[in-house]
Parts: C-alpha cells; sequence; structure tokens
C-alpha cells in the first residue's frame, strides 16, 4: 500500500484490524481506537481519499491501496487548513477523538470545496458529514465553527495568532501521545479476568499458569458482573488473551440483590453481611462517606439541613391540608457513564534501581504517585508518573485503580513493563458512573410565596458502592429556609459509581430544578423570576436578569403548544462549590532562551496547560514561542488533582506568583531586561539561562462557605459559582424525539483566564447534560445484574447534530476576594442542564418528565400514548 | 491474500472450510472481537464480478453483492429509479460504514441483540437453548410475532426497502439436494421468521451475488423514515419504507415495508391496500389505523405498537406529500 505518501508493506493477519496494522505494527499512533465497534469515528483513516472506520477494517483490505493517516494529513505546505482551524476554533478538548474528527474534516471540507467553492457548509451539513464520530467532551461547537471556516478557506494560510490551546497543534496532528500510545520495548499485556457472577465466594482460582496477579479482597468475595478478580500478563495481547481464557474459576454463587427498587426490602440478600465488609465499599464521591447507619443493604440517612423538624412538620401540614404551594415529588434519574474516550489505561515498568514508573490516564498525576508510593512502600519520588495527555476523565480516573495496580504487580512478577488498557466494554461495565437516584422532593411556599421548606430524601444507586450525596447539596440552594436533607444509599450487586462532573449534582439538580418550575406554576410566577426572589445571591441575581432579557425568553409563548412539533423553553439553575489547593506550585526556568513553566498538572482537555501558558506569557509580555510548559510529571512541583473545580483557580494564581517572582529574579540580574511594563525583553533570555523562580497558591481573603464544612470534600472557598441555563427544544410528539435547538449558559465564576477554553468546556457541559437529558442509560440484565450496554451503540452520547447551537455568557464579576480573581467552571456549567431540557420539554408538551432518559417511549407514554 | 477469484471457486471453499464469508467485514469483525464469531474466514474482495450495478434491457438493475451501501445511496441512476432503496441506504449506519459495508453483508449481516452480542450469555442464536432477552430487558425486541422463540429484531435497513421492490435475491453455491430457496429467489425468502438459531437461511458456502430489483414503475414517490432518540446515526426503534405510484394525481400502487420490529422485514399489505386512490397525505392517518393491530408486544416493549403505527404514518405523509406531480 501507499502510506502517507510512501511506499509501505506489510503481512497482517486475517483478523488483524486496520487500526492495529497502523497503530501497532507501523507506530502512527494518531489514529485512536475507541469504541472498535465503529460507532466513533476515532480510528479514521483516508483509503483512497475515502474515511473508513479502521477498527473493523481488515488489513488485508488495504492491500494495494492509498493510506492517509492524521500524521499524513499535512501538506508541503504545513498543515491542512481544517488542522489549522481546528486549532484556531478549538474544536477540541482532550483530543482524544480529535484525529478522527480532523481526517474525516479533511475530505469533507476538499470535497465541499470542489464542489461549491469556498462556501460555509450548513450546520446539518456538516452534521451529516460528521455523523460518525463521537466527542465525550462535547467540543461540538468548536468543530462546527472549525470545519465551516476551512470550508470558506479561512485557514489556507498559517495564522499569525497562536491557537487558544497551547498544544492544539500536537492534537491536531496526532503527535500527541496518550498512555494508551506508550508501548516500551518488550513490553507485556496485561488482561484483567472479572466475575461472570453478581455475588458468589470464589474458592478457587486456578491462573492456569500464567503470570498473573490476585485482586480479590479478604472475604474472597465478588459483589458485581465485571469485578475483577485476577489480571494475567503475557508477551502479546493474543498470549494475554489466551491466558485469560484458561483461568479456572470455581464460584459458590451466592443470592443477589440486582433491583435497586427492592434491595432494601426485608428478606433482599445483603450485599455486604459484616461491619469489615461494610467498611471496605468502595466510595463513589469524593473523599470519605458521609457517616451513617447500615440496614441490610440501606445506609443512612446522613442528614443535613437547619431547622430540619421544622421544615418537616411543615410539609407535612401542608399535605394534610392540601395546599397547593406545596410540591412533592419523586424524580429518578439512572446510572451514567462517563465514558471518555481514552479508556483507562496503565503502562507500569520497575527500573534496575527499583523505581516504579507509571504511564497512566488520571486526573490525579501526585494522587496517583502517593498513593503508589504509600502501596508499595517507596519514598514518593521514587515513583515516577507521567500523563502527558488524558483522554478525558470526568471524575472516573482518580486515584490508584486497579488498572495501575495490576499493571505494577504484574510488571514486577514479569520483569518487564507491562501495558493495561480497558476495552470499551470494561470502560461501560467498571470503570465507575454517576449512580443513579431517587429523590422525594417536597417544596412549600408561603403566603407571600417564600420558601418555606425543603425536604429531600435521596435513595442513591451506586451499585455495590456508597456515599451517595445528592440531598445534602441542598444546603447550596436557596436561601436559609428551613430544611431537612437526608441521603441513603441503597445497596445492590451491580458495579460501582464514582465521582462524575459535579457529584450528585446532575441527580439533584434534575429534581430540584424541576421542582421550583413547578411551583412556578403553581403559584402563577415567571420561573426566572421567582427563582430570582428565592436565591438572595448578587451574581447570581445577575444572571437571572441575563437570562430575563433573552429575546428567547421575554418573546416566549406560554402553555403547552398544539401541533405534531412542539417548541418550548426551559430554564434551571444551579451551584457549586469549588475548592483550592493552597500547597499548589508552580516552578519556572530560562531554558534556551525560553521560559520554561513545569508542574505536575495533569491536563484531561480542561486546559491546564494552556492556563499556565497564557499567565506565563501574558504576565511576562513574551511571545508565544518563548514560554514552554510542560505538564503531567509527578518529580514536577505539586499541583492537585483536575477534580472539584479546583484546578485551574490553584495554578492559574501560582503561575503569576511564579511569572513575578521569575520577573523579579531577572531584574536583580539584568535589570536592563525588564521594561516599564514589567515585560521581559526575549532576546536577554539567552544570557539568563538557568535563572529560576517559584510561585505559589496564595490563600483567598476570607473563610469558609457553609456553616459546616462540607463532608468529603475540605474546605470549599467563599462563595459559590453559579449557572443559569436557558434550553430550547422542539418536541415530536408523533415519534418521541426531543431536538435541543439552542441554550444560552450564563456561568459567573470570575474571570476566565482563557475565555475560549473556558467557552468550549462550558459548550461541553451542555452537551453532557444534554446526553444525560435525553439519551444516556445504562441498562443492565435485571436477571443476572450483568451491563448489557457495553458498546457505543447502546450506550448512546450526545452525536455533533443532537448539539444546540449554544452561547456562553459569563458574569464576571463578584470574585474580587478570590487570588487570580477566577474559579473552576468544570461542575457548574453541566449540573443543571438536564433540568433546563425538562422544564423545555414541559413547556411545549405540558407534561412532565419526572425520569431521566427523556427516551422517546417515556415521552410518547407521558404525553399520552393512544 | 491470494484470494479465490471466482464465484464457484469461492463457493466450494466455503463449503469445503466451513469458512464464513468476510465482505466489508463491518458486521464480522466486530462479531469476531465480541468473541462471538471464530472459525476460519474467506475474504469475497477478490470478486470484482460482484460489484457494481448492472442495468438490464428492461431498464432494471442488478446490483452485485459487494457493492457498497455508499454506491448505492450515491448512484444518480439508482436513485431515479429505485427513490426508497437510495434514501434507505443514505439513512443507515454512518458514512464510513456505508463506505465499507456492502450490499450483500447488510442483508445476512446478524442482529444486534445485546445478549447475542455479550460473550456472557448463550442463547438460540448462539447455539443454546433459551432467550435471556424474553426474561430480560427486551425494550427493543420484536412487537409482531413471527412464531420464533427470539425476539431480536432483524437488523438490515436495506432488507426493508428491496422488501418494498419485490427484489430478487441470487444465490450461488448450493449444495445438491438442499431444500429451502432456488438460486434465485424473492428477498424476503432469505429470512425465515420462526427460525429462532439465525437470523438468514442460507446454508455455509452459500453466496448472494446479487439482487435483481424489478423494472422501475413511473411516477413513483418514496420516503424513509426511522425512530431514534438521537438525530443521526443510531440504530432505529422502528423503521419503515414507503412507496408510492401514481396516476393522474392518484395513488394506483404502494409498497409499505417495516423493520425493527419481527425476525425479518415485513410489508404491510393492509396499509398498502388502503392507500389505493388516495390523493395526498390525508390519507396516511386512516391507512395505519390496523397497524396496531398486528402487534403482539412483549412485557416490556409495549410502546413499540404505536411507534410502529406513527413513524408508518410518518413516512406515507412523507411519501404522499413527496412531487405528485409525476
Ligand atoms: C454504528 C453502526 C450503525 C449501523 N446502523 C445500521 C442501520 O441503521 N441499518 C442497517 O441495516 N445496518 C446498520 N449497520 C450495519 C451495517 O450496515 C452492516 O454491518 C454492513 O452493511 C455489513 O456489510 P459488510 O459488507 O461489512 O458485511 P460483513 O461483515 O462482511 O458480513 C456480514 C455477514 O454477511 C455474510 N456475507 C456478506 N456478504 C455475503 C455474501 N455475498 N454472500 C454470503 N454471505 C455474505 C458474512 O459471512 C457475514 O456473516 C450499522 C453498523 C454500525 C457499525
Ligand atoms: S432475542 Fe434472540 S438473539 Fe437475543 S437473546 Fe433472545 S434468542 Fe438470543
Ligand atoms: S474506534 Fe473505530 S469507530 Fe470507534
Ligand atoms: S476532545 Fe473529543 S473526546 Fe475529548
Amino acid at each position: 500500500m501507499t502510506l502517507n505518501g510512501a511506499a509501505a508493506e506489510a503481512s497482517p493477519g486475517s483478523d488483524t484490524t486496520a487500526a492495529e496494522l497502523v497503530r501497532d505494527e507501523l507506530g502512527l499512533t494518531g489514529t485512536k481506537v475507541a469504541c472498535g465497534a465503529g460507532v466513533c469515528g476515532a480510528c479514521t483513516l483516508l483509503v483512497d481519499g475515502t474515511p473508513t472506520a479502521s477498527c473493523l477494517l481488515p488489513a488485508t483490505a488495504l492491500a494495494g491501496r492509498t493510506v492517509t493517516t492524521v500524521e499524513g494529513l499535512a501538506g508541503p505546505d504545513g498543515l491542512h487548513p481544517v488542522q489549522r482551524a481546528f486549532a484556531a476554533h478549538d474544536g477540541m478538548q482532550c483530543g482524544y477523538c480529535t484525529p478522527g474528527f480532523v481526517v474525516e474534516a479533511a475530505a469533507f471540507v476538499d470535497r465541499h470545496r470542489a464542489e461549491h467553492g469556498d462556501t460555509r457548509p450548513s450546520r446539518a451539513e456538516i452534521a451529516d458529514a460528521l455523523a460518525g464520530h463521537l466527542c465525550r467532551c462535547g467540543a461540538y461547537e468548536g468543530i462546527y465553527a472549525a470545519v465551516a471556516a476551512a470550508c470558506a478557506g479561512e485557514h489556507d494560510t498559517e495564522s499569525p495568532l497562536p491557537p487558544p490551546r497551547a498544544e492544539a497543534e500536537e492534537k491536531v496532528t496526532g503527535r500527541a501521545r496518550y498512555t494508551t500510545d506508550v508501548r516500551p520495548e518488550g513490553c507485556w499485556e496485561a488482561v484483567l479476568v472479572r466475575s461472570t457472577r453478581a455475588h458468589a465466594r470464589v474458592a478457587a482460582v486456578d491462573a492456569g499458569g500464567a503470570v498473573h496477579v490476585d485482586l480479590l479482597g479478604a472475604d474472597r468475595t465478588v459483589r458485581y458482573v465485571g469485578q475483577p478478580l485476577l489480571a494475567v500478563a503475557a508477551p502479546t495481547p493474543a498470549e494475554a488473551r489466551a491466558a485469560a481464557e484458561r483461568v479456572a474459576v470455581d464460584y459458590r454463587d451466592l443470592p443477589a440483590a440486582l433491583d435497586p427498587a427492592a434491595a432494601h426490602h426485608a428478606g433482599a440478600p445483603v450485599v455486604y453481611p459484616t461491619r469489615e465488609a461494610q467498611n471496605a465499599a468502595p466510595s463513589n464521591n469524593e473523599g470519605p462517606p458521609l457517616p451513617g447507619r447500615w440496614r441490610g443493604n440501606l445506609r443512612g440517612p446522613s442528614g443535613f439541613g437547619w431547622r430540619g423538624g421544622t421544615a418537616v412538620r411543615r410539609v407535612k401540614d401542608a399535605a394534610k391540608r392540601g395546599d397547593r404551594r406545596l410540591v412533592a415529588e419523586v424524580f429518578r434519574t439512572g446510572p451514567q457513564v462517563h465514558t471518555a474516550l481514552e479508556p483507562h489505561a496503565c503502562v507500569a515498568r520497575w527500573d534496575e534501581h527499583g523505581d516504579l514508573h507509571l504511564h497512566t490516564s488520571t486526573q490525579a498525576v501526585v494522587g496517583v504517585a502517593e498513593a503508589a508510593a504509600k502501596r508499595w512502600g517507596l519514598p514518593r519520588e521514587r515513583v515516577h508518573v507521567t500523563a502527558e495527555h488524558v483522554g478525558g476523565g470526568f471524575g472516573a480516573k482518580g486515584g490508584l485503580r486497579v488498572e495501575v495496580v495490576a499493571a505494577a504487580e504484574l510488571a514486577r512478577a514479569a520483569g518487564a513493563p507491562v501495558r493495561l488498557v480497558f476495552d470499551r466494554a470494561e470502560e461501560l461495565t467498571d470503570a465507575g458512573h454517576r449512580p443513579g437516584a431517587r429523590v422525594e422532593l417536597g417544596l412549600l411556599a408561603d403566603a407571600k410565596g417564600d420558601l418555606a421548606a425543603l425536604t429531600m430524601d435521596a435513595y442513591n444507586d451506586g451499585g455495590m458502592s456508597t456515599g451517595g450525596m445528592v440531598a445534602t447539596l441542598g444546603l447550596l440552594m436557596y436561601g436559609n429556609a428551613p430544611r431537612r436533607l437526608r441521603d441513603f444509599d441503597v445497596l445492590t450487586n451491580r458495579p460501582p459509581g464514582a465521582p462524575f462532573r459535579g457529584p450528585g449534582g446532575a441527580q439533584f439538580h434534575w429534581a430540584l430544578e424541576q421542582g421550583v418550575d413547578m411551583m412556578a406554576e403553581r403559584l402563577g410566577e415567571d420561573p426566572l423570576a421567582l427563582r430570582r426572589r428565592w436565591d438572595g445571591n448578587r451574581k447570581r441575581r445577575a444572571l437571572y436578569d441575563w437570562a430575563a432579557a433573552l429575546p428567547v425568553w421575554a418573546e416566549r409563548t406560554r402553555g403547552a403548544g398544539t401541533g405534531r412539533f412542539r417548541r418550548g423553553v426551559g430554564v434551571a439553575a444551579a451551584n457549586w462549590i469549588y475548592l483550592t489547593d493552597p500547597a499548589t506550585v508552580v516552578d519556572l526556568v530560562v531554558e534556551d532562551g525560553a521560559v520554561v513553566a513545569r508542574s505536575a498538572v495533569q491536563d484531561i482537555g480542561t486546559g491546564s496547560r494552556s492556563v499556565i501558558t497564557d499567565v506565563v506569557r501574558t504576565e511576562l509580555g513574551l511571545p508565544a514561542d518563548r514560554v514552554r510548559v510542560g505538564v503531567g510529571r509527578s518529580g514536577w512541583s505539586y499541583a492537585p488533582g483536575s477534580n472539584g473545580s479546583r484546578t485551574t483557580a490553584s495554578i492559574g494564581p501560582a503561575a503569576r506568583d511564579a511569572a513575578r517572582a521569575l520577573r523579579e529574579e531577572v531584574r536583580r540580574r539584568a535589570p536592563g531586561a525588564v521594561s516599564g511594563s514589567g515585560a521581559l525583553d526575549p532576546e536577554a533570555l539567552k544570557s539568563l539561562e538557568g535563572t529560576q523562580a517559584g510561585g505559589r497558591r496564595r490563600r483567598d481573603r476570607g473563610g469558609y462557605l457553609t456553616p459546616v464544612a462540607l463532608p468529603g470534600m475540605g474546605a470549599p472557598g467563599r462563595g459559590l459559582t453559579g449557572a443559569v441555563h436557558v434550553m430550547e427544544v422542539e418536541v415530536d410528539t408523533l415519534l418521541g424525539q426531543v431536538r435541543p435547538l439552542r441554550c444560552w449558559a450564563g456561568i459567573s465564576a470570575g474571570r476566565m483566564y482563557n475565555d475560549r477554553l473556558a467557552r468550549n468546556q462550558c459548550e461541553g457541559g451542555v452537551v453532557q447534560g444534554i446526553g444525560y437529558a435525553l439519551y444516556e442509560q445504562r441498562r443492565d440484565d435485571p436477571v443476572t445484574g450483568a451491563v448489557l450496554t457495553t458498546n457505543l451503540e447502546d450506550y448512546r452520547i450526545p452525536g455533533i447534530g443532537d448539539t444546540p447551537e449554544i452561547t456562553v455568557h459569563f458574569h464576571e464579576e463578584g470574585w474580587e476576594h478570590v487570588v487570580g480573581g477566577g474559579v473552576g467552571i468544570g461542575e457548574v456549567s453541566t449540573i443543571g442542564v438536564a433540568a433546563a431540557v425538562g422544564n423545555a420539554v414541559h413547556d411545549a408538551t405540558g407534561w412532565r418528565p419526572r425520569e431521566v432518559p427523556i427516551r422517546p417511549d417515556r415521552l410518547l407514554e407521558g404525553i399520552g400514548l393512544k | 491474500m491470494n484470494a479465490p477469484q471466482n464465484v464457484a471457486a469461492v463457493a466450494a471453499a466455503l463449503r469445503e472450510t466451513g469458512a464464513e464469508a468476510r465482505a466489508g467485514g463491518t458486521d464480522l469483525m466486530a462479531r469476531r472481537r465480541e468473541g462471538i464469531a471464530g472459525g476460519p474466514v474467506t475474504d469475497l474482495a477478490g470478486l470484482v464480478e460482484l460489484r457494481g450495478v448492472e442495468w438490464r434491457a428492461d431498464g432494471s438493475a442488478r446490483i452485485g453483492a459487494l457493492t457498497t451501501v455508499a454506491e448505492v445511496a450515491a448512484d444518480a441512476r439508482l436513485r431515479a429509479a429505485y427513490p426508497a432503496l437510495a434514501l434507505t441506504a443514505a439513512a443507515l449506519a454512518t458514512p464510513q460504514i456505508r463506505a465499507v459495508g456492502t450490499v450483500g453483508g447488510n442483508l445476512l449481516q446478524r442482529n444486534r441483540c445485546a445478549y447475542f452480542r455479550s460473550p456472557l450469555f448463550d442463547c438460540h442464536q448462539s447455539g443454546g437453548d433459551t432467550c435471556p432477552a424474553r426474561a430480560g430487558d427486551h425494550a427493543n425486541g420484536t412487537v409482531v410475532d413471527l412464531g420464533s422463540a427470539c425476539v431480536a429484531p432483524h437488523p438490515s435497513s436495506l432488507a426493508v426497502a428491496l422488501l418494498a421492490y419485490a427484489a430478487e435475491a441470487e444465490v450461488a453455491g448450493q449444495a445438491k439436494g438442499t431444500a429451502g430457496g432456488g438460486p434465485r429467489r424473492p428477498v424476503a425468502d432469505l429470512y425465515d421468521g420462526a427460525d429462532s438459531s439465525r437470523d438468514h437461511v442460507l446454508a455455509p458456502g452459500e453466496l448472494l451475488t446479487a439482487v435483481g430489483l424489478p423494472a422501475p414503475a413511473e411516477g413513483e414517490t418514496a420516503a424513509y423514515r426511522r425512530a431514534t432518540s438521537r438525530s443521526r446515526a443510531e440504530w432505529p426503534l422502528v423503521e419503515a419504507v414507503a412507496r408510492v405510484v401514481w396516476r393522474e394525481g392518484a395513488v394506483v400502487d404502494a409498497a409499505v415495508a417495516v423493520g425493527a420490529v419481527a425476525r425479518t422485514p415485513l410489508r404491510l399489505p393492509e396499509v398498502e391496500e388502503a392507500l389505493i386512490g388516495a390523493t395526498g397525505p390525508e390519507a396516511a392517518a386512516g391507512a395505519v389505523e390496523g397497524v396496531v393491530g398486528r402487534c403482539a408486544p412483549l412485557p416490556r416493549n409495549g410502546y413499540k405498537a404505536a411507534l410502529l403505527r406513527d413513524t408508518v404514518r410518518d413516512v406515507l405523509e412523507r411519501a404522499l406529500a413527496a412531487d405528485q406531480g409525476i
């Protein structure tokens, strides 16, 4: 075949896929494999110019063909216009889907320009062309913009401006290396052997002579289908799979609790029968779980609130007298799977000094290093964790997970590096999920329409994990009316949950924000006006005012529509906390005539590399090519994990502090190199080689946010971030489809460090919220407990065609007490979105959805299937 | 690869080795990766004679089994002559899959039931004797009972459209004395709705070589619709094809076929009859009234009966509204 312009030869086996050939044999790792099933497009190659999913294409089909991978897209005059456009419009976040998108878009743009000249295609045309691609980060708005601009001929020459994302060029060319691309010389492959039983004691395991590590807990019990019980390794993937096949497990089946609606009934099989087993249950939240009493499979309540007795009494009395100003409703959500496109992966190696080297797809580089050091009894600096690029995390890639433990143990046993990569079925079963919940909401208004009481009981369905914290989030919303907030865990023999972008927040807002809409209807009040009244906060009031002034809101028609296609507009508010990590450090050093920043921080697509780059460039007035940033190594200066909305708010100020310190150091050494405005003279850097400075994250003014510190979350900063989402949908009442048309996202989180990246993240938050509201549902077999949605056809995440036109509005005032002026937006930008969809569907149809996802069958039943 | 080069030789080789044929491989490779297909594989790629469209003297088309779905969707003459087929081809799967997947592979692909595709379950389709979907999750299961224990709907969209054209399948390589259809048979006879163990009736070693269509009808309008939750690239909950033939402003002939609702694609003759004489989209609502009565939903897929009716109604309204001037 001709590969990227040169002749190439290979003699692949019959079952080898084209993706395996180019990645594993020819070393072109720009092509990614994310689903392996022809759904996501990450593996797209051009075969004789036609975009083709290489994960299903037999490698033998490439014989005699002309093949172009992402690495071969660039021509003699530099990057393909589409690559430049993706960089300029930031059509990416984590970048794992980017090579596939770019390859397909290049073919589309070339064809479009040949047929229609330099014109902009419609959104629908772009969506049709890119229908075979999925981006879990939801960077679709940037992708639309990039493709349209490339078609219009706007990127035929190199842009004089650097792209908004520091590593954009690496991502559009396929050069960016992810853990799944790492395969050192002599590397062995590992496979996890997983339980096929929902609940069983394992009497014996016969590893069949393979190099293996036992992963079962002390009680030798498996508690869900898919639980890892052993890992094996062998020199090649095929041998490893064969070794895994040979493992024999002797199960002694135990009765299993599979239905979260019945697991707490008397007589149900108990998931954790002993105190020790209960204490060993994994947590699906950040930090230690709230205290809670166990009764069989029910754990809790963990009660919070203030004047809880009053709240309960008021709600009860209102129910008795049939008060219309009481909204008493039950809302439901199911498990939502993170579905990062880069699967969980680790490559582990022990060196000759006994140091442990881990390449891993993690959102907590330092966290993994610390935990690994503890587990293997090493000083922290002898564990070397690398995560150069990370293909998405969303909460599921924190801490020392099974892929790291297994790979490191096997590497020791094998005396060779070992690589362990989850496949998509494992990822969709056992990589964590946002637990489902049944939320009982009580919302009472008094005669004046003020909030008189809030009660919420949440029964959290995190499989065999504990830690559900949904109702507790009622501490954050709508002032200080009496409230009782209780969280329960309902344990079942199903896979454990994990923190997911605003843990508990999406479930909580789905219930509360629809409840508030119902209240507005009862009170005959505009839903925005009611929220504005109930929410005393000045920053969020600015968002309500902004939303109320939007034409789509001001001009909306009231009441359900008629006819087959009905439009509706819905609104939802959300609050979130922010954390900072005062231990964060950024180090700068002058090297090769440039300022180089180094930080352990990982970049999971949220832009930590770009934040440091921008701050240093701006602060020191340097051109793009004079600032370089390295991230994702545990040996570099301390940075927190990417969760809890704390990364940007921690590293941004530390980077600024470091830049200022460096400037002082330069001034001391070469006063002439610093201009009046504080900029460094780029030419002078050459003679300043080795000059260094470090910066810290200083403390914010003021104290804690809540009367009590939120358990397990550390000390949150003062002030809540806020979001108001306005969503317009069109409902097809004949076939039950809900189509999001336009969305406005108002965010109050202070100053944005990098405007385009921040918008991108908020756009992605909208897309993920739409997925939650409309499509995403893990399905489990009710009889065996096995997860059935093990591929990306059946587990449905939003595609580019499901993306509404999104407008992001930042209200930046009100964060002056925070060092750096800005805090995190990751969570607040997504957790309210589903409720906005729900409220819009209600506005369109008059039917109130109570359960996500709002599938066609549920919608049709709801609006009255004839 | 030295893939054998002619149909007879390939068929003989398939029969001898018991190998599974591989056309585009988009279905087969997925099943092999999932570990639910094994054994030897024989590539059909070398059979150039099975590629492309041949136009016969009566103006009808014969489409080679190795013609890709994308070629069917893009072929201007096919689009004019058999609009329902081209529309269906353009709407299924994703651009990348259409570029590789073939007509033959589409018609003979295996079903997408999650239990069948999971290595954790055995069922009628994988050599077992139970159907875990019946007791378990069958939200997307069949809603029209053709007498099989398996409740996985047939996956092929092209089969639905070809049924609406009463197309004919050409099959080579039959072992002597075998029962079943002959070398030419209606596409409908590739399937047996009562058979729980397989998704088509071709024996190992039998090759689908082409599908032949009847001469195109003058004055045809057509539509294809599917019900899904997302806007694109999603397997249908229900899919429907309608073709109507007009004379002087009234429908004189109609063909309506549906998919994703039964073990095979289905024609709906009662709907077709009700359309004769129709003059516009208003006729759709009345024509679909009997559709729900055909359905025998499973315990947890009752929604599909009304959704079938309404998808058919939608496709009819579109076909009846589409440029009746001709
Ligand atoms: C994301 C996604 C979405 C999809 N959506 C749809 C959809 O909406 N509608 C739809 O219809 N399909 C859909 N498909 C399926 C797709 O259309 C089929 O996989 C494809 O058409 C199969 O063609 P192929 O040539 O690749 O078949 P192969 O995988 O090569 O073969 C499939 C089967 O047919 C047999 N076979 C193939 N050709 C012959 C022949 N000539 N004679 C005898 N046996 C033969 C093979 O032995 C094999 O058993 C989707 C697939 C994906 C990945
Ligand atoms: S529906 Fe058919 S394919 Fe699915 S489990 Fe039952 S028998 Fe198997
Ligand atoms: S990896 Fe090939 S399409 Fe997803
Ligand atoms: S950027 Fe698309 S998946 Fe992360």
